[in-house]
């Protein structure tokens, strides 16, 4: 049997699947943007981050709505607290989605310091990620949003890896500091990316089995 | 916390029909404990057996037993009068005498034993500051207790309760006939009382019960489901038939 609250809080969830879907294609757009030095693809992505920021209030309004009219307890009040949270991990994904697109615009026109492997790398990583904890989202899969908080060190270690590259760069030839930094800020913006996944994956746990795993390995 | 009340596998039988069955849990002393579930489901039958109320029901039975401060109150030899002082009483309806506010409360003390008028006015004085009532009855002690409003009535009751100095509060929906400034009254009467009594409340309302009480039970159909720290049980039950019934999927 679904109730009406189930019915708005499945809307709610559908929004929450939209604004993932607008974070995935922003990180991959943002990334293809600096890889083939597409300045307008870039430019799209800066466009296209006001819809993350329109439905992160409309998440944020519905949820408001539930928990006033509705008093949801149980599994219902812990998918709105997790919704609410969730929709503020995106919105950052977003942003840093058009920090990467502003690396790009930067960078273009410059000569590529290097082929770009690793930041290619850590993106599909951290959109795979991000696909599968919704995928244990909707199959309300605990184990499968586990699974995806240990694979957050994958990006850590990319991120660490390319860093000591670049500072290999930069101190063989000072003239290659500006794009090395702006690969550093690109780098560390996946990084971040990757943090948000977590978070994602850590409500994501709450919701299914009402536990608060934050910072449990501190 | 020590534990004041305890019941042990109780079954409640009205004629040779269980109205509650093997129930056994406990209340810690100075603890609120709401009873929720559907409308049959025991949890005021569970609450009458705490003071004996359904002993004046014929053809009524009780096994198991209920212990208050290790002591079985089934036990022939117990005073019963002795336990309605102990564990005192308040209804949905709230039922002042048809007599002044003040006698409402001097009653029950003159019939313990209180004959010093000065203690009297001092005790009925008391009663009704902790139930927030004195500023608005102060003025007219000796008018009727039926001339107040239904809020002011069954904190009036209320009052009465703790007059004679009880060390349980029983509850049976309390506030459900009451505007929503009255309950918050009452609810927030319940949160001060705790201090000093140990209360167990039956209510309806889910949020009621979440706001006001450190444990919830919940009974369906005379068993009881499950009893845990009222956080735990609104939000992560352990049982799926509590979170159906709190999350209205019941049915």
């Amino acid at each position: 049997m679904t109730t009406h609250l189930e019915q708005e809080l499945e809307h709610i969830k559908s929004k929450l699947f939209e604004m993932a879907d607008c974070a995935i294609e922003s990180i991959a757009k943002s990334v293809r943007a600096l890889k083939e030095s597409d300045s307008d693809l870039a430019e799209q992505v800066l466009r296209d981050d006001a819809l993350l920021d329109n439905l992160e209030v409309e998440v944020d309004n519905e949820c408001i709505r539930i928990l006033v009219t509705r008093q949801p307890a149980a599994v219902h009040l812990r998918l709105v607290l997790a919704m609410l949270k969730i929709n503020t991990d995106l919105e950052r994904i977003g942003d840093l989605s058009t920090n990467i697109a502003n690396e790009a615009i930067g960078l273009h026109g410059r000569p590529p310091l290097k082929p770009l492997v690793d930041i290619p790398r850590m993106a599909e990583l951290s959109i795979t990620m991000l696909r599968d904890v919704f995928t244990a989202i909707t199959e309300r899969d605990a184990e499968k949003a586990r699974a995806i908080i240990a694979r957050d060190r994958e990006i850590d270690t990319l991120n660490m890896q390319i860093y000591r590259e670049l500072f290999t760069y930069m101190a063989e030839n000072a003239h290659n500091i500006t794009q090395a930094l702006g690969l550093i800020m690109v780098s560390k913006a996946l990084e971040r990316i990757g943090d948000h996944v977590t978070n994602i994956a850590e409500r994501a746990i709450y919701y299914i089995e009402g536990i608060d795993i934050r910072h449990a390995d501190e | 916390m020590t534990e004041k009340i305890t019941a042990k596998n109780l079954t409640f039988y009205y004629g040779t029909v269980p109205a509650i069955k093997n129930i056994s849990l406990s209340v810690k002393a100075n603890t609120v404990l709401a009873l929720i579930g559907p409308s049959g489901c025991g949890k005021s039958t569970f609450l009458r057996c705490v003071n004996r109320m359904n002993d004046i029901i014929p053809a009524t039975r009780v096994d198991g037993e209920i212990l208050i401060d290790g002591e079985s109150i089934y036990e022939p030899r117990y005073n019963v009068t002795g336990l309605r002082r102990r564990v005192g009483m308040v209804f949905q309806k709230s039922n002042p005498f048809p007599k002044s506010i003040f006698e409402n409360i001097a009653y029950g003390l003159r019939i313990n034993g209180v004959k010093n008028r000065y203690e009297i006015e001092s005790i009925v004085e008391k009663s009704l500051k902790s139930t927030t009532l004195w500023d608005e009855v102060k003025d007219r002690m000796d008018e009727s207790a039926l001339g107040l409003s239904g809020g002011q009535q069954q904190r009036l009751c209320i009052a009465r309760t703790i007059a004679v100095q009880p060390e349980v509060i029983l509850m049976d929906e309390p506030a459900s006939a009451l505007d929503p400034i009255s309950t918050q009254k009452i609810e927030e009467l319940i949160q001060d009382l705790k201090k000093n009594y140990t209360i167990i409340i039956v209510t309806h309302n889910m949020q009621q019960a979440a706001r006001v009480s450190d444990e919830t039970a919940f009974f369906y159909l005379g068993d009881l489901i499950e009893v845990n720290p009222t956080e735990k049980i609104f939000t992560r039950p352990d049982v799926e038939m509590t979170e159906n019934y709190i999350t209205g999927k019941f049915g």
